[in-house]
């Protein structure tokens, strides 16, 4: 029930009620159980569409009588003339106007209607689209409408761009209509699909891969248009700068398609005999073939975090011997025979561990290379923003929107106004602070992936940056030093267990109560978790699978508190020798 | 012109602590005013009705003041030689009643007490050539059915029973601009859709194909200042859309992105003081319907009071790992 205030009464008024709900239930019941009977004695006649018509008229969601009349009208299709019948089928539309005039929200008519539509043999579907037009007009939010429409379009052949004029009307009229936006998010790119073959790293797709979202090529619009769709939007939300219709659509705008599935990066090391493979999406390690030397290695593979059924990082070992020893030079090919891709990965002699791999910047993870005349447009797009955040400092959509827009531009470069806009989005929305707490982290470990990767080292350093979270990590598979000190972090997630080369953490001055992801990094040696969270043991219990851990660091936790922690800690962690507590 | 906000005042006299004990009576007596008018006319949807009243009771550890024997014997009467289940006896068959059919079998632990076979081979031919489900034998097609499907054939264990990779391709098909998912292919995003999307892409191990940070922005969005959560943009808070929503985040791992505390208040200012029983907003009818919501979102809340509800299957906790269920949720 919605929407039903409920009302103060006295007790007369109350009897009153009563009685006449008392009435009501003699009439309703009589004739449903009428209705029942003549379903079960088979009738098909015009009494039960009568009875049947008065029941649906009070309650359009009882289904089963939908169904009722539908098997009456199949058999009146049996039975009668066809131009009867034509005229049957133009009474239960009448019919059903009328019910969706009291109801035009009910599943149960908007369902027979298209049903009765399709049956007919000269479906009138001008009037459907009118009748859409003048529903649409009473409620544009009525996505029952808007789902009936879209079904007569298709089903009448009514062209794309036909319809797209049709959201420039709507749009024009009313540009708080998130339906409207909606539906021009499915259209434009029939119209103006984005070239396959614009995203020069990522290989082609192959034959089987999975249907279209809006997030792949197929679902993004070409660039051409979506300059002009800038400006249409840009006029809707300078009008109304709280409306939250234009703004969703305006990220969609600046969105990007997301990474083609492929293998991002093959890691092999010679101690443990240790081959990584990372893929630029979640994947199943099922269609993983290794060649060593061309000779098919069996292994078995498991995913970083463990038990995962789909996770971008798979691990397996060789057995022992394989290639171990330094003198021997070996070629790796991993196929993934579901993509019909591999990659190949040589470890030379005297070199412990090899990789191959596309970086962040290779695959244009985090920024793209912008043509000149989008870079013109977007930085025109920033100015107006800009304008717009002057007359109205407090909105939210706008500040999230000019670091949307400063991020495609430059994120580095705007790094200091994005964390300054970050601040101010946390103050005048701050119902949604972890939101942002949550996406300025992510922008900023994106910040430091690229800052990483143009240094071209293994060090990752991200401190002092109000981190609420972390990701990316299938990003960092070889990165060997971890700073990560004064944020707010309060766990360390599981996905953590990717960081297979990791060597040195320093995690100091978080919040860090789970060490969940600290688990089976067997390169790990040195871990400084100062002035954290950890107050038990069992938090520490992770630690215990990372067979190289020496050195830990754990002054400033509560845990140094508690009687006999050294004892209890050198029996957990016998590999550590340099206990600081 | 400016976009004025659809929300609702919560007064200061409103009820901000949980009435468990009235909620409880409210829905004892909901199933006895069998010849009430309203009552009546709501018999198109009676399964669901009773799913909606268990599940509540037991999440308030109450379940043992409803009639177990005279519901089962009620749902064994709605089963059809079809296999499938009705919301009531003469009513037919249809995926949203057989699926509370067998929820309410699973809290008692006795899905036996119908032919699971003639369900799963029910189910199993409702499916389509596209992998989507028809809700009956007529054939409208919803992702909401997708759920149904996989709900009911995964508290069953016989998941495997359906193409689940076409049944996936169909879901993803439905996923829009803004991350989230409508009835079908091109439809709007719409809260209710989405908790059926993610929690069958839950179900079905295939949460890694969400753009969770998208679709969480898209449902944090939906918290008013009110601190109720609406179903779109530009609509009125409510109790089922706050749960829908909030269970929807917390598949993907996103709870946290709302306000916790604001969204508790507006919960508990849906109750009605005198009557037991949550509304959809502060002040209209209470129902059943949204009473389930109302507690199933302060369960996840974390309110203790109440017992730990599955934000996939919105049952309890411990049913669903006694089913030995373990639905992904995302970290
Ligand atoms: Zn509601």
């Amino acid at each position: 029930m919605h929407g039903r205030v409920k009302l103060k009464s006295t007790a007369q008024q109350e009897e009153e009620k009563r009685k006449e709900r008392e009435k009501k239930l003699k009439i309703y019941v009589a004739t449903r159980d009428a209705c029942f009977n003549k379903r079960k004695e088979g009738a098909m006649d015009d009494e039960a569409l009568q009875l049947t018509q008065q029941l649906l008229s009070a309650n359009p969601d009882f289904a089963t009588l939908w169904n009722y009349r539908r098997e009456i009208l199949m058999h009146l299709e049996t039975v009668k003339e066809e131009d009867e019948v034509q005229k049957q089928f133009d009474a239960e539309l009448v019919f059903l106007e009328t019910c969706l005039r009291v109801n035009p929200k009910s599943y149960g008519c908007w369902y027979h209607r298209g049903w009765v539509c399709g049956r007919q043999p000269k479906p009138n579907w001008t009037r459907e689209l009118s009748l859409c037009d003048e529903c649409l007009a009473r409620d544009d939010r009525n996505f029952h409408c808007w789902d009936y429409r879209r079904m007569v379009v298709k089903e009448s052949g009514v062209p794309v761009d036909q319809e797209l004029q049709f959201t420039d009307r709507l749009i024009g009229s009313n540009f708080s209509n998130y339906s409207s936006w909606h539906y021009r998010s499915t259209l434009l790119p029939l119209l103006h699909p984005q070239s396959p073959d614009l995203p020069v790293t990522c290989p082609k797709s192959s034959t089987n891969s999975p249907p279209n979202s809006p997030h792949t090529h197929s679902h993004r619009v070409c660039e051409e248009q979506l300059l002009k769709e800038y400006e249409l939007v840009q006029n809707a939300f300078f009008t109304d700068p709280n409306d939250q219709s234009a703004w969703f659509y305006y990220r969609w705008l600046l969105g990007r398609a997301e990474r083609e599935e492929m293998i991002s990066c093959v890691y092999m090391s010679r101690e443990g005999e240790r081959v990584v493979v990372a893929f630029s999406r979640p994947a199943q390690a099922v269609g993983l073939m290794l060649l060593l030397d061309g000779k098919m290695q069996k292994v078995e593979w498991r995913s970083a975090p463990p038990s995962v059924r789909h996770s971008p990082v798979w691990i397996c070992e060789f057995p022992p011997g394989t290639i171990s020893d330094i003198n021997n030079e070996h070629n790796l090919t991993v196929h993934w025979t579901e993509k019909y891709t591999k990659r190949e990965c040589a470890l030379y002699t005297g070199r412990a561990e090899s990789w191959c791999r596309d970086t962040a910047t290779d695959q244009e993870l985090f920024r793209s290379e912008l043509s000149v005349e989008k870079t013109s447009v977007l930085q025109s797009e920033l100015q107006s923003c800009n304008q717009l955040m002057e007359l109205e400092p407090e909105n939210k959509w706008c500040l999230l929107t000019i670091i949307l827009l400063m991020r495609a531009l430059d994120p580095l470069g705007y790094e200091k106004e994005t964390l300054a806009h970050f601040q101010k989005l946390k103050e005048v929305d701050s119902m949604r602070s972890s939101y942002y707490s949550d996406l300025c982290s992510k922008f900023m470990i994106e910040n430091t992936i690229l800052k990483m990767e143009y240094a071209e080292v293994r060090v990752f350093s991200i401190s002092e940056k109000n981190l609420s979270t972390l990701c990316h990590l299938d990003q960092l598979l070889l990165v060997t030093h971890m700073n990560l000190c004064s944020n707010q972090l309060s766990r360390i997630p599981p996905q953590f267990s990717m960081l297979q080369c990791l060597e040195v953490l320093e995690v100091d001055d978080n919040l860090i109560e789970s060490l969940d992801g600290l688990s089976n990094l067997p390169k790990l040696e040195e871990l400084s978790l100062k002035n954290n969270q950890i107050s038990k043991i069992s938090q520490l219990e992770p630690l215990a699978s990372c067979p190289k851990l020496t050195r830990l660091d754990l002054r400033g936790n509560p845990i140094t508190k508690t009687d006999n922690i050294p004892a209890e800690l050198s029996e957990l962690l016998p590999s550590v020798t340099d206990l600081m507590l | 012109m400016g976009t004025q906000v659809k929300d609702v005042v919560i007064k200061a006299d409103a009820p901000n602590a949980l009435l468990l004990d009235k909620h409880a009576d409210y829905i004892a007596a909901y199933g006895l005013k069998k010849d009430d008018y309203e009552y009546t006319l709501s018999e198109y949807l009676r399964m669901s009705g009773i799913y909606w009243g268990l599940t509540v009771m037991d999440l308030m550890g109450q379940l043992h003041r409803m009639n177990t024997a005279e519901i089962t014997e009620f749902i064994k009467s709605c089963q059809h030689e079809c296999g499938g289940i009705s919301a009531s006896i003469g009513h037919d068959p249809h995926l949203l009643y057989t699926l509370s059919a067998v929820q309410i079998l699973s809290l008692y632990d006795d899905v036996d007490a119908i032919s699971v076979d003639k369900v799963v081979e029910y189910v199993k031919g409702l499916q389509q050539e596209d992998g989507s489900f028809a809700g009956d034998k007529w054939g409208e097609i919803d992702t909401r059915f997708s759920f149904c499907a996989v709900a009911t054939l995964a508290l069953l264990g016989k998941l495997d029973a359906i193409n689940v990779d076409k049944a996936v391709e169909f879901v993803l098909s439905c996923m829009n601009f803004d991350g989230g998912f409508g009835c079908r292919p091109g439809s709007e995003s719409h809260a209710g859709q989405i908790y059926c999307c993610t929690g069958f892409l839950s179900i079905t191990g295939q949460l890694h194909q969400v753009n969770a940070d998208l679709l969480g922005w898209w449902l944090c969005e939906r918290q008013l200042p009110s601190g109720g959560l609406n179903g779109r943009p530009e609509k009125l808070p409510d109790v089922c859309y706050s749960w829908w929503v909030l269970a929807s985040l917390k598949i993907i791992g996103r709870i946290h992105w709302i306000d916790k505390t604001k969204l508790s208040t507006f919960i508990l200012a849906c109750q009605d003081e005198e009557t037991g029983g949550f509304a959809d907003r502060p002040g209209d009818m209470v129902d059943p319907f949204h009473t389930l919501f109302g507690v199933a979102g302060l369960s996840l809340l974390g309110d203790e009071e109440v017992k730990v509800v599955n934000p996939v299957f919105c049952m309890p906790e411990e049913v669903i790992r006694r089913v030995g269920l373990h639905p992904e949720l995302l970290g």
